[in-house]
């Protein structure tokens, strides 16, 4: 009897893993990238010459996705990672600091740019260290220009690295992020100077402010993530803030609830607009990305 | 026979949740036949969830997890302690406050964290891929103490759960074996708790626990079925949440109770078998 | 009387009080129990017989004169040398303990924490459960036995232990005419090898039958001494009040000590 219920235990172990298939051994060298912004760039970058593995899923949170142990082994056996750096991938940190330790070649992004630090009068008021006056600002893919300087140093990793040759993609990827920049001025000098303020309730404008001279102004605008609804005090300081600010709109992004949307509307007869900064529109295209924060936010404010 | 090998062989981390999980196996077959032999599941299921306002505070102050587990699961034990001394009444009803007042405390200190979501989920589901070698030793270092306590307290154990008077009377103070058992329980919901989350440690508890007590005749043979079918969940979990892509410590206590309910439901229907043929026999 | 009570008699108590924190159960019990002896204490439930045993195992701290068990106050004595048989069991038993695991328990006082079992051990277990006629329900786990096979299996763990004084609440619970015979014989055998008896029963007319000395409790001492002295019909209606027009009554009027008629009331 006994000897009959393993056996039936080890089939259906054998059953449930029978649905998967062992993966091949592909010759081509693999480039993982943690988030789906900058893994579109690298993908553009590289193009055939790497197969290229974007670890979230686009729209997730990059600040809290998890691997799995799937991903966790993609990023094991990785040629080169492409991470964000300024622990921006906030799930991932044990899984990364493990594959440096073994040996897995890294890429970090922020190595190549001017960081920059959330400046007075843009904390948002949360309580969180990180959303706080003086923290590391993390979200720099939101300046082209910035972006520029990564691909430029990404395609001389690869050439040293991984003995990949992408030096003519990369001129052209370089090029064209340079059109988006002007692109980009051209859009939003529809807005005066005076006028280009941004409320937003994440701390994540911060490099897009600064490349297209916008005042940023930190409010703290209750999420799903956190851990109240709406109470009446955070309400209370919002309405202060725009009044004193004069403010016509506030942007809003990941995971605020149109609960929330509406109640900050008639409280305050402010406009609130949601804007994706986290991830890309469905042709997967970092310059429809930038072109459309850019289009929305000019449009509203001007 | 690849795919039960691969993700192992070609994996340092996943061998590492292996040995944590097989650990975490072994301390939870001791503590759990324990649990179930004294009837204190309920006061398992409470200390599990208790520790989570000292975890809590522990990754607020960037100290270990595990101090902090430790301090929750004092201040637990102790409360447990005064609520069944000092109360006449039954004290489920004060302990199960007891127990929601920590959790409710523990997520209220973790959601100051700016990984808030992070965090919890951490807390609750545990880590099994993140495991260091460090939280390795310490787990093993732990999970010798405990076989340790069940080697040296088998016979007070046993009385006090045939009759704490008996126990008394034959010499063994009943509160000091009883807060030991409290302690060898903590401690494995210490150790267990970032392999497998607090919320799960409790399955990993009584599931195997229970299975084993389902088939063993004597108390020997349960731990070791108890600890055959710990491993094998561990082992089976960690596979299906590698192919499948699932989460981990859910698909290893998931498959330690399917287990269960498989050989329950199989003695069930023995048990009708037998009561039909002696059916049919006297007609 | 005054009782002479450095002598290591095996239970000597000399006006002594029982009861709960500031209640006294049963007040001024005086008695005397030596080597190979028995005392039946014979009652109504909530009559003190349970409190005086737990008091004399030490369960429960004395109120009021002297209690010595082999000389020594309870709670300071040998433990091995003392066997305790409780009212209730968790006979719910959910884990797989054999009805050999549980006998074995019996030694687990003489033996201690560390103490290793041998081949003595073993055999006083095997004769223990013979004793009780339960030898051949040995590697049966407990949950699957009735609550009669049950009570055999805990008598068999009261004799394993061999002890100097047998405390034993209503032992013959649950049991057959066939367990109770058993019983007897078994106790009979521990006061030939020296054993001290007490116990509380229900069992009027077989046990009292057998025992040197019997106390008649109902939260008071209504008689104590021989079983021919204080088996009377006026004592036993104090002991038993309303349930005299019972079974009880009936049972023992029809003992051999010449009661041939029912109580007329």
């Amino acid at each position: 009897m006994k000897p009959k219920l393993i056996l039936i235990l080890l089939l259906l172990t054998l059953l449930l893993t029978t649905a998967c298939q062992t993966t091949t051994t592909n010759p081509q060298k693999t480039i993982v990238v943690t988030y789906s912004v900058l893994g579109s760039v690298v993908k553009e970058l590289a193009g055939d010459a790497a197969k290229v593995v974007v670890s979230m899923p686009n729209g997730v949170d990059p600040h809290e996705w998890q691997p799995s142990a799937r991903d966790i082994s993609t990023i094991n056996h990785a040629d080169l990672v492409v991470e964000n750096g300024l622990q921006l991938e906030g799930g991932m940190l044990k899984t990364l600091s493990a594959a440096k330790k073994a040996g897995v070649k890294f890429f970090t992004a922020s190595d190549y740019i001017q960081v920059r630090h959330v400046g007075a009068g843009e904390g948002i008021p949360s309580g969180d260290p990180d959303q706080a006056i003086g923290a590391v600002d993390p979200h720099l893919w939101l300046d082209p220009v910035d972006m520029k300087e990564i691909v430029q140093a990404l395609s001389q990793t690869l050439l040293n690295e991984l003995k990949l040759d992408v030096s003519s993609r990369a001129a052209d990827l370089e090029n064209r992020l340079d059109g988006l920049n002007t692109t980009i001025v051209d859009i939003v000098s529809q807005v005066p100077v005076a006028e280009r303020e941004l409320v937003t309730g994440h701390e994540s404008m911060g490099y897009f402010a600064q490349r297209y001279d916008f005042k940023l102004i930190g409010v703290f605008i209750p999420s799903l993530s956190s851990q109240a609804g709406i109470s009446a005090a955070n309400l209370a300081a919002l309405k202060q803030t725009i009044i004193e600010s004069h403010v016509k709109v506030i942007f809003t992004e990941l995971g605020t609830s149109s609960a929330v949307v509406d109640t900050i509307g008639k409280e305050t007869h402010v406009n609130t607009v949601q804007i994706s900064t986290h991830a890309l529109p469905p042709d997967g295209s970092y310059f429809t990305f930038m072109t459309n924060i850019a289009t929305i936010i000019t449009n509203n404010l001007k | 026979m690849d795919i039960f090998i691969t993700p192992f062989s070609t994996n340092p981390f996943m061998v590492q949740a292996l040995i944590a999980g097989i650990l975490v196996a072994i301390a939870c077959a001791i503590a759990g036949t324990f649990i179930i032999l004294r009837g204190l599941a309920f006061i398992g299921d409470a200390l599990a969830h208790g520790v989570l306002p000292g975890i809590a505070v522990a990754i607020l102050l960037n100290i270990p997890g595990i101090v902090g587990a430790a301090a929750g699961s004092a201040v637990m034990i102790g409360g447990i302690t005064l609520i069944t001394q000092r109360s006449k009444l039954s004290s489920d009803t004060a302990i199960g406050l007891l127990f929601v007042g920590m959790l409710s405390l523990g997520v209220v200190i973790v959601s100051r964290s700016s990984s808030f979501s992070g965090d919890l989920t951490n807390i609750l589901f545990g880590e099994i891929f993140g495991v260091s070698m460090v939280s390795i030793i310490v787990q093993l270092v732990a999970t010798v103490i405990i076989i340790g306590i069940a080697l040296i307290c088998t016979r007070p154990f046993l009385l006090l759960a045939f009759d704490p008077e008996s126990a008394k009377v034959a010499g063994f103070s009943p509160r000091i074996y009883h807060n030991l058992m409290l302690f060898m329980i903590a401690l494995t919901v210490i150790v267990s708790f970032q392999t497998v989350g607090t919320l799960l440690v409790f399955g990993m508890l009584i599931a195997p626990a229970g299975s084993g007590a389902l088939l063993a005749r004597r108390i020997e043979s349960m731990i070791a079925w108890t600890i055959l079918f710990g491993i094998i969940s561990v082992y089976a979990g960690l596979l299906v949440s590698y192919h499948m892509n699932l989460a981990a410590s859910a698909s290893i206590t998931l498959v330690a109770v399917i287990i269960f309910f498989l050989i329950f439901i199989v003695q069930n229907i023995r048990t009708r078998g037998i009561i039909k043929e002696t059916k049919t026999e006297h007609g | 009387m005054v009782k002479d009570l450095t002598k290591t008699l095996p239970v000597t108590t000399s006006r002594l009080n029982i009861g709960y924190k500031n209640e006294i159960v049963v007040p001024d019990i005086n008695f005397e129990l030596g080597k190979g002896e028995a005392v039946a204490l014979i009652g109504t439930n909530g009559s003190g017989k349970s409190t005086l045993l737990k008091t004399i195992v030490g369960l429960i701290p004395v109120l009021g004169g002297e209690l010595r068990i082999f000389g020594q106050p309870p709670g300071k004595v040998n433990r091995a040398a003392i066997a305790y048989l409780g009212q209730f069991h968790s006979s719910a038993f959910i884990l797989p303990i054999r009805a050999i695991d549980v006998v074995r328990m019996g030694r687990f006082p003489v033996k201690g924490l560390w103490g290793r079992m041998d081949s003595e051990d073993d055999d006083i277990i095997k004769q223990a459960m013979k004793t009780m006629g339960v030898e051949n329900l040995a590697e049966k786990p407990v949950r699957s036995l009735s609550g009669g096979q049950q009570q055999r299996i805990f008598l068999s763990q009261v004799l394993a232990q061999r002890a100097g004084l047998l405390v034993l609440d209503e032992p013959t619970a649950g049991l057959d005419a066939g367990g109770r015979e058993l019983y007897l014989q078994a106790l009979h055998a521990e006061m030939r090898r020296g054993a001290s008896i007490i116990s509380a029963t229900h069992d009027v007319q077989e046990e009292a039958a057998i025992c040197n000395h019997v106390l008649l409790l109902a939260r008071k001492v209504v008689a104590s001494g021989t079983c021919t002295e204080v088996m009377t019909p006026e004592n036993l209606l104090q002991t038993f009040g309303v349930v005299i027009a019972g079974d009880s009554n009936l049972h023992v009027l029809e003992s051999p000590h010449g009661h041939d008629e029912p109580e007329k009331h």
